[in-house]
């Protein structure tokens, strides 16, 4: 289930881990920030970042580490409490502006768990899924050309004369026959 | 204001612009249309690409061979491999060939090689090891489109619009307002884009669609696409978003975007219409 890319990605975000832990250090001392806080929006290395999207199926780009391929971040996570704790990073996407939120889950002073969800602030990851998951798209409805104000139009090329002569031909065929 | 109106590689163009064309301009544009269409069109016995599917060797191409197959490059890597210019052969299996046969043979299509295992290329002249079909008709015309748009430019015609029955660039001052062909009510539009400085380009399997099959293949399978029925995109280059346009019915938005810049709308099979965030206009949802 964990491809390369995947576990590639996870280990890279270590750095945001630690970024999630230290923001969470920070506003609340004793307590832990609970996963409904609201993400922050921190910068992060642009350009490891751009490489690492190249890399990555947009597919596996939501995953959940399970306990044992987790890798172990004693360090980032050491002297914080227990809990959940939540952070947001954004970064510079060939595709324009991403945002990422992390979730750390600390048991024992140790990252138990993490989970890195993807934002939906590009273009293609808000409105197309590849395989068109229901209920992100609108119905057409189209307009007629006497409504709009345009100059002219763009659909497919029209076709030239020997193509519509032999498609008429075989509609012919297909009708005689 | 001029409006030139001409037919060139089967379809109409048209092109409107503030500046003057003089007859020696008219010209100049129209032979180097001739001399695509003569080196790459597949639906001509004179053509370079139609001696080429026969016989192996050394052919000279027009100097925009090299731009024309980095392009293909890109996209082919782009789709991981769905976009290929070798699909002629798989094209003429399911009858879109220079005949317009237009009936698919039986059986399988054949496999689609790779350009790099098929050819060589030195400056503008490709070597053939051998026999293929080179089909440029996912990004030929958009290229085509930039081809005429430089030349007028580099004349000194600059508030110009470049139509190639579809395939669009504009320069100038003022936007141009395209209406969105949809792509069966043809009398009706799905949506306007705003073109400023940059190119338009459109695809569909409606029009040119026979029975058992139309004219985009992933060229992974030899198979008809059957995820969507049309598509726009704008980008800077009317090239690119021609081959964006045809790819996107192979490859999702996402993974096409890792390497080139564009903006899009899709519209699938059951009529639901997307649009990329920061698309250049609106859509009729």
């Amino acid at each position: 289930m964990f491809s390369p890319a995947v576990a590639r990605s996870v280990v890279a975000l270590s750095s945001l881990a630690a970024l999630a832990g230290c923001q969470a250090g920070e506003v609340a001392v004793d307590q832990p920030r609970m996963s409904e806080d609201e993400p922050r929006e921190e910068k992060v290395d642009r350009d490891q970042d751009r490489d690492r999207d190249r890399d990555r199926d947009p597919d596996e780009r939501d995953e959940r580490r399970g306990d044992d391929d987790a890798p172990r971040m004693d360090q980032p996570g050491a002297g914080l409490a227990d809990g959940t704790y939540q952070a947001g990073g954004g970064y510079q996407s060939p595709n324009g502006p991403e945002t990422i939120e992390v979730s750390l889950t600390i048991t024992n002073g140790v990252i138990e768990e993490v989970s890195v969800t993807p934002g939906a602030t590009s273009s293609t990851s808000k409105r197309y899924q590849g395989d068109f998951a229901g209920g992100i798209a609108a119905e057409v409805v189209g307009k007629s050309l006497d409504e709009v104000d345009v100059t002219r139009v763009a659909g497919s090329s029209l076709t030239s004369g020997g193509f519509q002569e032999a498609l008429a031909t075989i509609r012919q065929d297909a009708t005689v026959g | 204001m001029v409006a030139w109106r001409f037919n060139a590689i089967g379809v109409p163009w048209s092109i409107d612009s503030e500046e003057a064309i003089p007859d020696s301009l008219r010209e100049l544009v129209l032979s180097r249309v001739e001399e695509f269409d003569r080196a790459y069109s597949r639906f001509r016995s004179d053509s370079l690409v139609t001696a080429m599917a026969r016989t192996p060797g050394d052919y000279d191409f027009p100097p925009d061979l090299p731009a024309l197959l980095s392009l293909y490059e890109d996209l082919w890597s782009a789709s991981r491999g769905a976009i290929n210019p070798l699909v002629g052969q798989a094209m003429d299996h399911w009858g879109y060939d220079a005949n317009y046969r237009l009936e698919p043979l039986p059986g399988e299509p054949p496999i689609i090689p790779s350009l790099r295992e098929t050819i060589s290329v030195t400056g503008s002249s490709l070597h053939a090891l051998r026999p293929i079909s080179l089909d440029i008709g996912a990004a030929g015309k958009g290229f085509l489109v930039d081809t005429v748009w430089a030349l007028l430019r580099d004349q000194g015609v600059t508030e110009l619009v470049v139509d190639g029955s579809g395939d669009i660039r504009h320069s100038g001052g003022s936007t141009e307002r395209v209406g969105l062909e949809h792509p069966v009510q043809t009398d009706r539009v799905v949506g306007v884009v705003e073109l400023d400085n940059a190119s338009l380009a459109a695809s569909a399997t409606t029009r040119r669609s026979w029975p058992g099959a139309h004219h985009i293949l992933n060229a992974l399978t030899g198979m008809p696409t059957k995820t969507i029925q049309a598509s726009w995109v704008v980008a800077e280059d009317c090239a690119v978003a021609d081959g964006l346009a045809t790819a996107l019915f192979t490859t999702t938005p996402d993974e096409l975007a890792r390497f080139f810049g564009f903006e899009w709308v899709i519209l699938d099979q059951d009529n639901r219409i997307y649009a990329s965030e920061n698309f250049p206009g609106e859509v009729f949802a």
